[in-house]
């Protein structure tokens, strides 16, 4: 209806001029106080003011706007096309919240599968000493109440827990690291009932134990103490591993771990917004070579022998001829990887890896396999071992001053003399230097001075200088395991090399691994390199068996039944503080049964001091005990055939 | 309206004009209660969800805190079997009974054969008599009594049957505490 009526009846008549173009300056302004204040004199007529033009305001206004407009744009340009990312971040921070979800570090097993190291669930019980002061806690001595409610339970003396509590101006301490979920139940407990009866009617309305709180956190568990800790080594308090297999293989064990993402909204999950992220992968198991018992019962058999010997340390191998595996690599004395803080810092690491030693006489079977191997001599080649020797710049002597020896090559081995294998290792070469070479050949074919091939963190390759410049004597005490350096499982892999027919197969200590899809990953094959003929193992073999028979050095080492090969050592040794000889390294190494090998046994023991230091006396009884475990463990049934029984003597034709 | 239906004439037109004034609060009513019900049912529904929502979680946090209840369970008697299992644990209750480490091994062949050299095991501590003393014992012997019964208790299992009882009690304790302080 209105629309029907013409516009222009409401629209009041031109009350003033209309602007024209050119008639601005004459024309006085309306509104003379805003535009011109105060110049005009009140004599002029105030009727000739005149409008000023509304055209360069709008302008004006225009322009400003668009100089607005143009800056909101531009703005949100940045902000949505240009730093559109940056911002889209920033909100994403608090609407979304993320956090990692660690993965489970795998196990590390025995090769029967029993956990040899697991993770657990783990609290860090940690408090807010603001809540125990006096003024919050309403109660004057509150750290020492709450102290000694939670000392039994966490098994601390309650004055340490106390001064923790009043540790001043700050709202975290640490109280105790690492406890059962049982411990934190326990506190949780009590700090219900201690709630319950700060609310009751006559209780002053504060919670003795407001303040004890607990952070989920994971802890590495040994089930079985200190067994196989040198091999197992130990995690950080970060959870990695930082000694042993753990660190070997820490890439494995840790796993990866993965974050979850999800919208949230003051701190909880929408639920109908679902949550993105990768899982958490955990670590692979580890399955060793260690069988768990036989490391037992070397771990227990060398441990004894040390503390009776009072040894600096001692070191048993156990190795299966056949695999190369390692069955068994004890150290003594040892330490708990479940608690660090008591263990000795020299004993952290695994000593039969770590420590290079002089070999001493376990070694002249490598010199007489040189000897063999190149048809020098044979078990029965006649050696007439005198009193003294005179080589180079010293003079040679047995271990036992005795009259001229009218012995077989066998008889050299058997009765372990310096002056024999000397004789014998001569005839390597036409020359000294030749001589040399060869035996260092058949040295490192053997192993020696070079890592054994485990990668075990802080393994030593042993000290083996080249032929060139091995020194006057040197030449001539190598060949009966003086002058050159090995660790234990290298000494160990001789014997199994030779137990295994010549074929040296390096030792491994990983069977394999399952990874977290449950699928069992074999450990690659190790190398196998042939060292010496079948014949010349065989030979030697028969001869290691007349170390240990009546007329050797190692007969406390013979296992009733049983054919026995073995070889006792007593070698000067390097102080590895002073830096010269002091003191004895007593060992022994053989396999068994001798003509069947199954087993290497090897044991060592660093200086001796008290009672006797030969290797026949302290190591051929730990030697036959750890063999006599092994064997049952393995069930290897003695042979059943005669022993070799060779000569060790022979009549002198005068 | 008025051009579609066409003029109305005289009283007709009058009541015509009266019906827009009745029809218009009339028809309002269902339109409020449509949105009021709307709205109602909005909230009602929103109300369920939220408890249904919350009711899930609920039910996940009560979930999830028997998962951890029970996996702290698991752990706990998986720690009891270990300790149970441990060598140290089993020689020691081994020999509580009376047991003896063998010696050297011998096998029985399928055809009656003898393989290596049996002998009779070292006879183990007389009488079970002596066997509960050493658990009562043992915490308060450890330090006084294994180290002066090493000496001449320990050297070897294959050590003469004459020893005395306290020859091998002692031992145990001396192993017990790698076992229980884990």
């Amino acid at each position: 209806m209105p629309s029907q009526e013409p516009p222009r009846r409401r629209v009041p008549g031109p009350a003033r001029p209309r602007p024209a173009a050119g008639a601005r300056a004459p024309r006085p302004a309306p509104r003379p106080a805003a535009r011109r204040p105060a110049p005009r004199p009140p004599a002029r007529r105030p009727r000739t003011l005149t409008l000023g033009s509304p055209r360069p305001r709008l302008r004006l206004i225009s322009v400003g706007l668009t100089l607005v407009m143009l800056v909101f744009v531009v703005r949100l340009l940045q902000v949505q096309a240009v730093d559109a990312g940056a911002y889209a971040a920033k909100a994403d921070k608090y609407r979304f919240q993320e956090y990692t979800l660690s993965a489970e570090r795998g196990e590390i097993t025995d090769r029967n599968g029993i956990a040899l190291a697991t993770s657990v669930d783990a609290y860090d019980i940690t408090a807010d000493p603001k809540l125990f002061t006096p003024e919050e806690s309403k109660v004057r001595d509150a750290p020492e109440q709450a102290a000694a409610l939670l000392a039994p339970i966490l098994g601390k003396a309650p004055a340490d827990l106390a001064k923790k509590l009043r540790t001043p101006k700050s709202r975290y301490t640490l109280l105790a690291r690492k406890q059962t979920p049982q411990v934190w139940n326990q506190i949780k407990d009590l700090k219900k009932l201690y709630g319950q009866k700060a609310q009751a009617p006559g209780g002053n309305r504060v919670n003795l134990l407001g303040g004890v709180l607990s952070e989920p956190s994971t802890k590495r568990v040994y089930p079985n103490g200190d067994l196989a800790a040198g091999i197992l080594g130990y995690v950080n308090a970060e959870g990695r591993g930082s000694g042993g297999v753990e660190s070997m293989l820490d890439p494995q064990l840790a796993g990866r771990d993965g974050t979850i993402r999800f919208t949230q909204s003051n701190g909880r999950q929408v639920p109908t917004a679902g949550s993105q992220g990768t899982p958490a992968v955990p670590g692979s198991d580890i399955e060793l070579t260690i069988d768990r018992d036989i490391q037992w019962a070397a771990q227990r058999a060398i441990t004894e022998q040390v503390r009776k010997s009072k040894a600096d340390r001692g070191y048993v191998i156990v190795q299966d001829t056949r695999t190369g595996e390692v069955l068994a690599m004890a150290n003594a004395p040892g330490f708990d990887p479940n608690d660090l803080s008591a263990a000795d810092a020299a004993t952290l690491g695994n000593a039969a890896l770590q420590d290079a030693y002089e070999p001493g006489s376990t070694s002249k079977v490598m010199s007489m396999a040189a000897v063999l191997e190149e048809g020098r001599a044979a078990p029965d080649t006649h050696v007439t071992v005198p009193n003294r020797l005179h080589r180079g710049d010293r003079l040679f002597k047995d271990d036992v001053d005795h009259k001229t020896w009218y012995l077989t090559l066998n008889g050299v081995l058997a009765r372990s003399s310096n002056i024999g294998t000397i004789l014998a290792t001569g005839q390597l070469g036409r020359t000294q230097a030749e001589s040399n070479r060869v035996l260092d050949d058949y040295l490192r074919r053997f192993g020696i001075g070079s890592p054994t091939g485990l990668g075990f963190p802080g393994e030593t390759p042993g000290i083996l200088a080249k032929p060139q410049k091995w020194s006057t004597s040197q030449q001539y005490t190598i060949p009966f395991g003086q002058g050159l350096s090995v660790n234990a499982l290298q000494a160990a892999s001789v014997y199994s090399t030779i137990a295994n027919g010549g074929v040296r197969v390096a030792p491994t200590l990983v069977r394999g691994t399952q990874g977290p899809d449950g699928r069992f990953t074999p450990a690659p094959r190790p190398a196998e390199t042939r060292v010496v003929s079948e014949k010349t193992a065989t030979a030697l073999a028969r001869m290691l068996e007349s170390v240990v028979s009546e007329e050797g050095t190692g007969t406390k080492a013979a296992i009733p039944g049983y054919r026995v090969a073995g070889k006792t050592g007593t070698a000067n040794r390097v102080d590895p503080e002073l830096g010269r000889y002091k003191g004895y390294t007593a060992s022994f190494a053989g396999f068994a049964p001798a003509d069947k090998p199954r087993v290497t046994v090897y044991c060592a023991i660093q200086n001796p001091t008290k009672g006797s230091y030969f290797g026949g006396q302290i190591c051929g009884p730990i030697y036959k005990k750890v063999m006599e475990f092994a064997l049952k463990t393995l069930h290897v049934a003695p042979t059943g055939s005669r022993p070799a029984d060779l000569p060790v003597t022979f009549e002198p034709t005068p | 309206m008025t051009g579609a239906r066409g003029p109305l004439k005289g009283r007709a037109a009058r009541l015509g004009r009266l019906m827009p004034a009745r029809s218009g609060p009339a028809a309002r009513t269902p339109f409020v209660l449509l949105v009021v019900v709307l709205l109602g049912g909005g909230l009602i529904s929103l109300l369920m969800l939220n408890s249904a929502l919350n009711q899930g979680s609920f039910r996940l946090r009560e979930l999830k805190d028997r998962t951890t209840a029970l996996t702290d369970e698991e752990q706990a008697l998986q720690r009891d079997v270990d300790a149970y299992a441990a060598p140290d644990a089993l020689e020691r209750r081994a020999r509580e009974l009376g047991m003896v480490p063998g010696g050297s091994p011998a096998f029985l062949g399928p055809g009656g054969t003898v393989l290596g050299d049996p002998e009779p095991a070292p006879s183990p501590e007389p009488t079970p008599t002596p066997t509960p003393p050493p658990t009562d014992a043992a915490p308060d012997a450890t330090p006084s009594g294994a180290p002066k019964a090493t000496g001449t208790a320990t050297p070897d299992s294959g050590t003469t049957p004459t020893t005395p009882g306290p020859g091998t009690t002692p031992t145990p304790p001396a192993t017990a505490p790698t076992t229980s302080g884990r």
